[in-house]
């Protein structure tokens, strides 16, 4: 080849048109060295090899290769889509509007699936009745659908596990067992579903004889029965949390578990956070209670009566506002009522008064309190009147005698009802239940009732069904399926139309029809009913006008009065609560739950004994009895007992709770349930009592508690309890700060109140509040800005820069973050022991101190995940450089190199970093290893069904490895790549963490704090914002917003 | 001995030895069988040594949850141990190179069990940060080598990547100066041997000829060893005191960690030192090359280094003090009165009143005394290791996070273990190589004029000096 160009040359001899260069670059092979020997037949003379030889070199390898590939390898199948269904892509999520529905309990949700699997549960914004928020229930319904122990087929139950059977030969086999004259009773918790309701009455249609026995294991039914007899209408009002001025509840835990936490969390909170701090405005909240609630948690003051004292604290306020009764409660509850009473009346329109007792007759004084009030039209009304318990205890009572006295023929069990197990006297109802001939369970996982039955016709999962839900009157919601059935189940409605010989060929048919029916006429937007369903299945929540009945208030107060009991005489009792996770034991198979530490006594896997802390006016504790929680995991086991029966549960003296009272948690101690929510805790139901009226009575006298034993491995998350709390010095009027006094000195400088942790101020003090907190803040940045290191805020100022927002004024420590932060990351579960160990995995924790009057103290949740530190300690002593900066100020992991010295969190002054201790994924390379929660043989999450649950965008980590939060970095990426398929920037809502969108009270906010425009940067603008630890200049992209409480301090005199 | 024996400097060597009798002394032990105490001995470290190995494949097979550590307290007793052998290995470098560099003569008698114990000292402790390592399979990332992942390069901000290099320069320096100054005395053994053990022994000794050319090069080597290591001395324990002062913890953040940790290094290996000593010169029958005199120096060093450390801890609690920062405040106080105050008690008591007694001139040259004094500054340092890094951590910044921990049987076992490793490497040691450096004891013998058997030699007999 010539070169045509000599302006470009490659080296001298191009320069020089040399030929050997001409040669070479002509050849495209210029030297072959294998085919310049083979061309020489020299070479191939002398060659050892000859074509024999060759030939059976040839045939040795090929013989050999043949033997090797024909021993058996395991092909795994991936088959693509023949058809690609449209909603299907890989790697974009698909998110379906439903329902989560359990019980009474309800969500409007959204299911997130990805490649047909649902994965993540958010909640529903166009939800009137949850606006958005959902439960830590609610998030942890995801990984129920992926129990592998739910049933799989209709069983005939027998011996051991029973027998699988078909449906054909089931619905033949209830055919034969029940006919038309037979009297059948269906036991349900509250049925939220008109169409299931629909189905019953078809049902009873075909078997004219058959009644539906609702009832809940905590019940409201006292409220529906006041109700009824005050206003004849037999239901749950609305409460109005966001138009109450003044909200008093006695015991009435409505942020955790009363009725409808979601929804109450989210008007509550709309009442309390700070907008403006010059003209700074909050309610109130008082609760009475004896043991902390998460409600009592939130509160502004408690009052601290006696469980039986409540009727009378309830008569006493009645009394004082005019109600024309009297109660006899303890002093200083009655001092403090009087206060209220005039705190009531001034918020005359604007209060509400709350109670949870399960006494009829308290609650028709209850609403006689409303009723002085002025709360009726006001904070509480009947149009969109809430229907989410519905269950009157005493029916289920009757059930009993009707069993006993064999006129019962056939009992079904229907929603999520577990009465052999949740009943004060679930005993004798399975002693009843025994003698019925045909019992029928549609539970799709084993629980004690279902135990006990003939026939399990198993329900599908939630996330499998089609259904529909009504919280409240005007309210509907649908419930789509989101993944096809995983075993041969089929819902419960289904088997009831099939056995009483209706047509129906599916039930989303018969739901269909259901709703042109009843939900279609009764609205207007929608000409065409296609139209009104797609959008209702769209949206997922719908609202129909309801009308605003005239009510007026008619119940016999006088007689109400002077039926309610006097305060009990027993030197202790005991409180039984409605554990925030576990709720009454329908969640205690599911490992998220039980893994989520309770808000307040911050406890795991099992139900535990708060007691008492009582402060000596020294540095000790003098708790309860002697009894103490040491802080070294190891905390003493109380046996206390009551009338019916004792128990032992290990003690965890919590602040707050009033002396000589106790409190735990129901819902533990299942017996028949799936393997990982076996062994956790002690079934406290026994110990309840049934007054005469039939309901159930969540509290008994306790005649002794003693210690009997320690408990070793106590599976608490935190064990310090304080953040300042102030008592009087004893045999002084002197006032001291307990944790100034935690090490038995006084005056002690080192105090824990003086770290930068926590900020609370009293709304009435917020302004020299924030002049203080400026003040402390501007000295902490001007001894940061002494620093010698360069400073990269110029840096961080350009493109994005992730920050968070969290306002402790919101946040109730409702923990609903915490499990949806367990569902989007693949947080492992590890376990009670693994828990005691101080092992758990949360990347988000909610830490709970207390602070105030030590005997009755206020209580700060904050939510604590990784800060992202631009000025990170973590960064620099890692020696591989496994965790590093990003430019978008996130602080990033790299599992992949990390070696595991722990030395990061050994530095990081939050301690939010987690190791894999053990192989807690079972990806480890020894299966020998792979970790039991409850000593199953297979390891929760070793099944490719439970890790079907797994998010698909994020690593599942290996032992031996650190991880924390990411701020949802799979998450930023998404919102990232979807403005830049749009062609825009990206906007502040394309990006949303997981704990964002699980909070109920929107505590927290996430944006780009580089976005002038963002929701972010305006909560950064807030002057009640602090920054954790800003004195020691580790620079967070996390920011808090102090705690305001309104606390009455005249209420503690 | 016919020399003049000073009335205020006691000689080096007692007994009045000559030459050959050093010879025969200090090779014997390597010639003669086991003894039975040996062979116990050696049993029972070999026994700790493989209840080690086992608990290290546990803990590499289970995973580190076989650990009590948790999310709050992410070191225990694995780095207590690391900084507690490392100190412990800090004294034969000092007593080779530094008091080499400082003429001081009395350091022969000591010098080579010393640097003996400084490498397997180092061995126990570098074994630590290995498998402390969730992952230690992948230990081979911490070295920066030429990869294909970027490159990615290892993060040279983080102490831990400094305390690799250290403890690697400053063994291998150790090993080389200690093997140099075996040479001769190999070459000694090989001169007396048969058979296999003169081969052995020959191949040892690279063919030392003790011409005169050897010798030249051999002090030479020496010096420049001593040199190089004199440094390290300083270095090493100042590095591992970064893995500590560079953080943000309270407790942990401190400027005074260098010059505690390194006089805190010394104090405990002299304190190893003497324990070891001891023992060896009772069972050896060394006495009059390790003598009182030699006791009463290594004493006063442990006084000095032990006071030099108290003066430390005291410094730590007034600047905590001092500086009116309430994080500092707590974690010192928190030391001393907290959950774990019962080790800041056996540390202050056992590093900083202990040694008080050395003031007195009789319990220095008590032998029951130093040894065990030597034993309690061992525990006392060790406690002290276990309180910077334990009883910091588990109350730090947050008081949620607060936790306590003990450890499990893995962890004792990794701890005993290297007691295994430390006393087989020692007693295998005894049995090979001389315990003190024949060539260079033979120097600072006094009396060479006096052993001249010549022409014109003065008749004497050991009996007319006694």
């Amino acid at each position: 080849m010539k070169n045509q160009n000599n302006d470009v040359w490659v080296g001298i001899l191009d320069k020089t048109n040399d030929p050997q260069l001409e040669e070479m670059a002509s050849k495209e092979f210029y030297e072959l060295p294998v085919v310049d020997a083979l061309s020489d037949e020299k070479f191939v003379e002398q060659s050892s090899t000859n074509r024999r030889d060759f030939l059976k070199y040839l045939g040795f390898g090929l013989g050999a290769a043949t033997l090797a590939a024909s021993c058996e390898i395991p092909v795994k199948k991936a088959i693509p889509y023949v058809v690609k269904p449209d909603e299907i892509v890989p790697g974009v999520a698909t998110y379906y509007a439903s329902s989560f529905v359990k019980g009474g309990d309800y969500c409007s949700v959204l299911v997130k699936t990805r490649e047909g699997r649902p994965i993540k549960i958010e909640g529903n914004p166009t939800s009137k009745v949850t606006k958005g928020g959902t439960s830590a229930r609610a998030q942890a319904v995801v990984l129920d659908l992926y129990n592998t122990e739910r049933f799989k087929s209709p069983i005939v139950m027998g011996e051991e596990k029973g027998t699988a059977t078909t449906w054909d030969d089931l619905d033949k086999t209830i055919a034969s067992k029940i006919n038309p004259a037979s009297t059948i009773r269906i036991v349900t918790n509250t049925i939220l579903s008109p169409t299931t309701k629909k189905a019953i009455a078809d049902f009873t249609a075909k078997y004219p004889n058959t009644q539906v026995v609702t009832y809940d294991p905590i019940s409201s039914a006292a409220i529906l029965l006041a109700n009824e007899a005050s206003f004849g209408d037999k239901v749950i009002p609305d409460y109005h949390f966001d138009k109450a001025q003044f909200v008093m509840s006695f015991g009435a835990d409505f942020l955790g578990t009363w009725i409808s936490p979601v929804e109450y969390s989210t008007d509550w909170v709309k009442t309390r956070k700070i907008k403006d701090v010059h003209h700074a405005k909050m309610s109130r909240l008082v609760v009475a209670e004896s043991g902390m609630s998460l409600t009592g948690s939130n509160a502004d003051n408690r009052i601290l009566i006696k469980p039986s004292e409540q009727g009378q604290a309830i008569l006493y306020l009645c009394g004082k506002l005019g109600g024309g009764t009297s109660g006899k409660v303890n002093d200083k509850a009655a001092a403090a009522l009087d206060a209220i009473a005039k705190e009531l009346q001034a918020a005359q329109g604007k209060a509400l008064v709350v109670s949870n007792s399960n006494d009829k007759n308290v609650q028709i004084v209850v609403n006689k309190i409303n009723e002085l009030l002025g709360s009726y039209g006001n904070t509480i009304t009947f149009g969109n009147a809430s229907l989410q318990r519905q269950g009157v205890d005493s029916e289920v009572q009757t059930l009993i005698g009707e069993m006993n006295s064999g006129s019962i023929d056939a009992v079904f069990v229907m929603g999520g009802a577990n009465p052999a197990y949740d009943l004060p006297n679930s005993d004798k109802f399975k002693e009843a239940f025994a003698k019925v001939t045909t019992k029928v369970s549609f539970a799709g996982v084993i629980d004690e009732t279902t135990a006990m039955c003939n026939y399990v016709a198993p329900n599908n999962h939630l996330l499998e069904s089609w259904g529909d839900a009504q919280p409240k009157r005007g309210e509907y919601s649908l419930i789509q399926p989101t993944i096809n059935l995983l075993y041969d189940t089929r819902e419960s409605e289904m088997s009831l139309l099939k056995w009483a010989g209706s047509g129906v060929k599916s039930y989303y048919d018969y739901l269909k029809q259901n709703w042109e029916a009843t939900l279609f006429p009764s609205q207007s937007n929608y000409a065409t009913f296609q139209a009104f369903w797609d959008n209702a299945l769209h949206d997922g929540a719908i609202s129909v006008p309801v009308s605003e009945g005239e009510l007026a208030f008619g119940a016999d107060v006088a007689t109400a009065a002077g039926s309610i009991k006097s305060a009990s005489s027993a030197e202790v009792e005991i409180d039984f609560c409605e554990s925030v996770n576990i709720g009454n034991g329908q969640y205690a198979d599911n490992p998220w739950l039980q893994e989520m530490p309770d808000p307040v006594m911050r406890t795991v896997w099992g139900n535990y004994l708060a007691i008492n802390i009582a402060f000596d006016g020294d540095n000790n504790y003098a708790t309860f009895k002697g009894m103490n929680q040491d802080s070294k995991g190891h905390t003493d086991i109380a046996k206390f007992a009551t009338a019916k029966g004792d128990a032992t549960l290990p003690v965890v003296p919590v602040f707050g709770q009033m002396p000589n009272t106790v409190q735990a948690g129901l819902g533990y101690g299942r017996e028949a349930i799936t393997s990982t929510g076996q062994n956790t805790g002690v079934n406290l139901y026994p110990m309840l009592s049934i007054n005469s009226d039939g309901l159930t009575q969540y509290w008994a006298e306790v005649s002794s508690v003693e210690k009997a034993g320690v408990e070793d491995e106590f599976a608490c998350v935190q064990y310090h309890h304080t953040m300042g709390v102030t008592g009087t010095l004893e045999g002084s009027e002197e006032v001291i700060n307990v944790d100034e006094r935690i090490l038995g000195h006084k005056g002690y400088q080192g105090s824990l109140t003086n770290r930068t942790i926590l900020r609370t101020s009293h709304v009435g003090e917020v302004e020299d509040f924030v002049h203080d907190l400026q003040h402390e803040r501007e000295h902490h940045q001007y001894l940061n800005s002494k620093t010698l290191y360069p400073d990269y805020s110029g840096l961080y100022g350009m493109g994005h820069h992730w920050g968070m927002h969290i306002d402790l004024n919101a946040c109730t420590g409702c923990a609903a973050c915490t499990v949806a932060c367990m569902a989007e990351n693949n947080v492992p579960v590890v376990g009670k022991r693994e828990v005691h160990r101080h092992h758990e995995m949360t990347w988000l924790r909610i830490d709970r101190y207390f602070y105030g009057d030590v005997n009755n103290p206020n209580v700060v949740y904050q939510p604590l995940m990784c800060q992202h530190c631009d000025n990170a300690p973590c960064e620099n002593v890692c020696p591989v450089a496994a965790t590093n900066h990003s430019s978008e100020g996130l602080n990033q992991m790299t599992y992949n190199r990390c070696i595991g010295t722990r030395y990061c969190a050994n530095n990081c002054p939050f301690k939010v970093r987690r190791f894999n201790w053990l192989d807690y994924t079972t990806a480890d390379l020894w299966p020998a290893n792979q970790f039991s929660i409850n000593g199953e043989e297979l390891p929760f999450g070793a099944d490719n069904l439970t890790r079907m649950v797994l998010n698909p965008d994020v690593t599942v980590r290996s032992r031996g490895v650190i991880e924390k939060c990411s701020f949802c970095v799979q998450r930023i990426q998404e919102g990232k790549l979807l403005a830049k398929r749009e062609g825009r920037k990206l906007k502040d809502n394309d990006v949303k963490t997981a704990c964002q969108t699980a909070c109920p009270t929107g505590a927290i906010v996430f944006g780009d704090a580089n976005n002038k425009s963002g929701e972010l940067h305006k909560a950064l603008e807030s002057p009640l914002n602090y920054i954790l630890l800003e004195e020691i200049n580790v620079r967070s992209s996390v920011t808090y917003s102090a705690k305001v409480h309104n606390r009455n301090t005249e209420l503690d005199a | 001995m016919s020399a003049v024996v000073s009335p205020l400097r006691e000689p080096l060597v007692k007994g009045g030895k000559t030459y050959h009798q050093i010879t025969e002394d200090l090779c014997s032990p390597t010639e003669r069988a086991p003894s039975p105490a040996w062979i116990a001995a050696f049993i029972v470290a070999i026994s700790f040594l493989a209840f080690g190995l086992f608990s290290i494949v546990w803990t590499i097979w289970v995973g580190i949850g076989s650990w009590d550590l948790n999310r709050t307290i992410g070191w225990g007793w694995d780095i207590t141990n690391f900084v507690w052998w490392v100190g412990i290995g800090h004294a034969g470098t000092l007593i080779s190179a530094i008091l080499l560099l400082f003429r001081q003569k009395w350091r022969t008698g000591v010098n080579r069990a010393a640097e003996a114990m400084t490498i397997f000292a180092v061995i126990c402790a570098a074994l630590f940060p290995g498998i402390h390592m969730g992952r230690i399979w992948l230990a081979f990332f911490i070295f920066p080598y030429p990869n294909t992942r970027g490159p990615l390069w290892v993060n040279f901000n983080s102490p831990l990547l400094w305390d690799v290099f250290a403890i690697s320069t400053y063994f291998t320096v150790s090993v080389l100066f200690w093997y140099t100054g075996l040479v001769p005395d190999f070459a000694t053994i090989r001169d007396r041997a048969k058979g296999f053990r003169r081969r052995f022994y020959n191949t040892l000794s690279f063919g030392w000829t003790g011409s005169a050319k050897h010798w030249q090069r051999w002090e030479a080597l020496s010096l420049v060893l001593a040199g190089l290591a004199t440094p390290l001395v300083l270095s090493v324990h100042t590095i591992v005191s970064f893995d500590f002062a560079t953080s943000i913890i309270p407790g942990w953040h401190t400027t005074i960690f260098p010059p505690y940790f390194v006089a805190g290094a010394i104090f405990s290996g002299f304190a190893m030192v003497q324990t070891l000593m001891l023992i060896t010169r009772k069972i050896l029958k060394i006495e009059e090359y390790i003598t009182l005199a030699h006791i009463e120096s290594m004493n006063k060093v442990i006084l000095l280094t032990g006071t030099i450390v108290g003066v430390a801890y005291l410094t730590e609690l007034f600047i905590a003090w001092y500086s009116g920062y309430v994080y500092e405040q707590f974690a010192f106080y928190n030391r001393a009165v907290g959950i774990y105050w019962w080790s800041y008690f056996g540390m202050m008591s056992c590093n900083v009143l202990a040694p008080q007694f050395f003031w007195s001139k009789k319990l220095r040259r008590n032998i029951m005394f130093t040894f065990f004094m030597s034993i309690f500054i061992n525990i006392g340092m060790w406690f002290e290791r276990f309180v910077i890094i334990v009883s910091t951590l588990a109350r730090d910044y947050l008081p949620s996070a607060w936790s306590y921990y003990v450890p499990t049987w893995v962890e004792i076992g990794i701890y005993l273990g290297t007691f295994g490793i430390f006393f087989t490497f020692y007693l295998i040691f005894v049995r090979i190589a001389p315990v003190v450096a024949i060539a260079e004891i033979k120097s600072i013998l006094k009396s060479a004029g006096d052993q001249y058997t010549g022409k014109g030699a003065q008749k004497h007999t050991h009996e007319e000096q006694h």
